[in-house]
């Protein structure tokens, strides 16, 4: 052994024993289950404190901690960033429409089919798609997503087309009964929550630790006999199922839904932005960037209804040039090396 | 390096008129060896004479446009990386290739959840990557990220994520590369530890004395073809190899290392 290697596993080797309980704890620790559920249990009581505005915007906050977090999966953990996420919010938003208006499907068999079908989707072009990579692939998520909406803006006798789609939600021709806003909260509560145990789930799991290889380098994991074509589908496909069960229940929520509103870009760049600006492949920053960029674009707009996008954008830029990895990667990083400093922080990942 | 029918079972590989062509160029062509069980085989060549891309190919990186690839028998020509791990071939990447982001530990892990002895248990998995990490001496580093190792750990965390699949075939490409000369001596017991467990090795090396002291057998590489192969002292002294491969830069460096001591 080098003497200079030698010099550092003497002495540190003693401490092997000692840490090796610690890490592996790291697989199995109880707190964040806990917490989750307490937060879960937090946001019910809250309910019952909040004016109808308010709920509203909570529950649109919890809409956008399930899709940032679903983005995570394939844009955070595998490295893959989608630009196209949106699509599948618009499928399921679409299918949930299509099936309550045309045949009169009840709402909670018409979410799970939109689910299904979101993820068969995904599972399906995530075959061909995932073979780019980097830019390509973002732009290829995103023409797939402006496609899919020219697509059903020219089925009209099917989704409406342009002119857009009402689910019938009251009187005897609905299918399912409006949910209101309490109901909705709840709805998109367990979205999130679900959303967010996924994220959970994989994180650390098996299938986790293969898709942060894949995002490190696809080679190295598949020599390390990882199967990476069916790992990255897979992430795509959980990501797509998600997505289109958000989408199912936001176009029931909104009632009418037109081809501009369910497919459209911004939703996709918001769930990039949430969780880059939270900390992407962490289960902590999708969700604290949603709730932090929801709540603030929501206290702008009251505040400062003209500049509202301007200020946030502002905000959102210095943001990205500060903590370009992320706020929670950033906390991790801090207070690992001791070091809190936001300037050697842009300077470690200046590009 | 067929022993001529020393070898009464099957070898862990046999390449038959393997190839590979990019475009207008020959990476490879007609390479046909095969590896015993518990065998050394080093390979040397030049920069560009093939040496990855012949790895490559056996691993699945890349797909051979022409030749067969057997695995104890197996035909595996042109299979995926992971089929290929999981029949028990394990590879090091030249440029070390750590799962930044992952503990040395869990970057270990992978391999064991994956391998073709494949667990699902996380627990189990983390338990046998320290086992592994011991083996080849990163135990005190297990919780480090891979980014904090020096070069010279980095090159055994490398070695550490290959034998954690537990390989019946180890492909090292260039594990001694940009080791400093101290460094090099530990690295070198390692290898013959394995060896003498039994392991099947092909090494592709540019230090000769790493070549040397590891292989049973050498085998050439010049411009994607077998210039010979033999014994090591028999293939480094072939003056065919002095002259058409290693040149004045060998001698020169003999040399070097003689005027140093």
């Amino acid at each position: 052994m080098g003497t200079s290697s030698a010099d550092v596993s003497t002495p540190a080797r003693v401490a092997t024993t000692t840490a090796r309980p610690r890490a592996e704890a790291r697989w199995r620790r109880p707190l964040p289950w806990a917490a989750g559920a307490l937060v879960v249990l937090a946001c019910l009581g809250l309910q019952t404190q909040l004016y109808t505005g308010q709920e509203r915007t909570v529950t649109t906050i919890f809409m956008f901690v399930a899709l940032a977090q679903a983005w995570n999966i394939i844009g955070g953990f595998t490295g893959y960033a989608s630009f196209g996420q949106v699509v599948f919010f618009g499928l399921g938003g679409y299918t949930t429409a299509v099936v309550m208006y045309h045949w009169q499907w009840n709402f909670w068999l018409a979410l799970v089919v939109s689910g299904l079908l979101a993820a068969a989707f995904g599972a399906l072009i995530g075959l061909p798609l995932l073979r780019l990579k980097g830019h390509y692939f973002a732009i290829a998520t995103l023409g797939v997503a402006e496609g899919m909406r020219e697509v059903v803006t020219n089925l009209p006798d099917l989704t409406g087309g342009g002119a857009g789609i009402s689910i019938p939600t009251v009187g005897p021709g609905a299918p399912t009964a409006y949910l209101g806003n309490d109901g909705f909260y709840i709805l998109f509560l367990l979205l999130a929550a679900l959303a967010v145990l996924s994220a959970g789930l994989v994180s650390r799991s098996k299938f986790g630790l293969a898709l942060r290889a894949i995002n490190q380098d696809e080679a190295a994991a598949g020599s390390m006999g990882i199967n990476t074509t069916l790992a990255k589908v897979a992430a795509f496909t959980l990501s797509g199922f998600l997505v289109g069960l958000v989408g199912a229940s936001y176009a029931f929520q909104q009632v009418t839904i037109f081809p501009e509103r369910l497919f459209d870009v911004d939703i996709t760049v918001l769930m990039v932005v949430m969780v880059v600006i939270g900390g992407s492949g962490t289960v902590l920053g999708p969700l604290l960037g949603a709730v932090a960029l929801q709540y603030l674009s929501e206290y702008l707009r009251q505040h400062y209804t003209n500049l509202h996008t301007f200020i946030l954008g502002a905000i959102i830029i210095v943001a990205v040039i500060l903590l370009p990895q992320g706020v929670v990667n950033y906390a991790r990083e801090a207070a690992r090396t001791r070091d809190f400093s936001l300037l050697r922080n842009v300077r470690r990942y200046r590009l | 390096m067929s022993e001529g029918g020393a070898a009464p079972e099957t070898p862990v590989l046999d390449v038959r008129g393997l190839g590979r062509r990019f475009g207008g160029l020959q990476a490879l062509a007609d390479v046909s060896f095969t590896v015993p069980r518990g065998r050394t085989l080093g390979i040397i060549g030049p920069n560009g004479a093939g040496k990855s891309t012949f790895i490559n190919l056996v691993t699945g990186h890349i797909r051979p446009t022409s030749g067969r690839v057997l695995i104890d028998g197996r035909d595996m020509t042109g299979a995926r990386p992971w089929s290929v791990a999981r029949a028990g071939v394990a590879r090091t990447f030249q440029i070390v290739k750590p799962f930044r982001g992952m503990t040395v530990r869990e970057n270990v892990a992978v391999g064991i959840l994956y391998g073709p002895e494949g667990t699902g248990i996380m627990s189990h998995a983390l338990t046998a990557a320290d086992e592994v990490l011991e083996q080849v001496g990163l135990g005190a580093l297990a919780d480090r990220p891979p980014g904090e190792l020096t070069v010279a750990d980095a090159r055994r965390l490398e070695l550490a994520k290959a034998l954690a699949l537990r390989p019946r075939l180890l492909l090292l490409d260039e594990v001694m590369a940009g080791l400093r000369h101290r460094e090099i001596e530990p690295s070198l017991a390692l290898i013959s530890s394995l060896k003498k467990q039994g392991m099947t090795i092909i090494a592709v090396e540019h230090v000769m004395k790493a070549i040397l002291a590891i292989s049973d057998e050498v085998l050439v590489l010049h411009r994607g073809r077998v210039l010979t192969s033999g014994e090591p002292d028999a293939v480094l002294s072939d003056p065919r190899v002095i002259e058409a491969y290693l040149g004045h830069r060998y001698v020169k460096r003999q040399r070097a290392v003689s005027r140093d001591a």
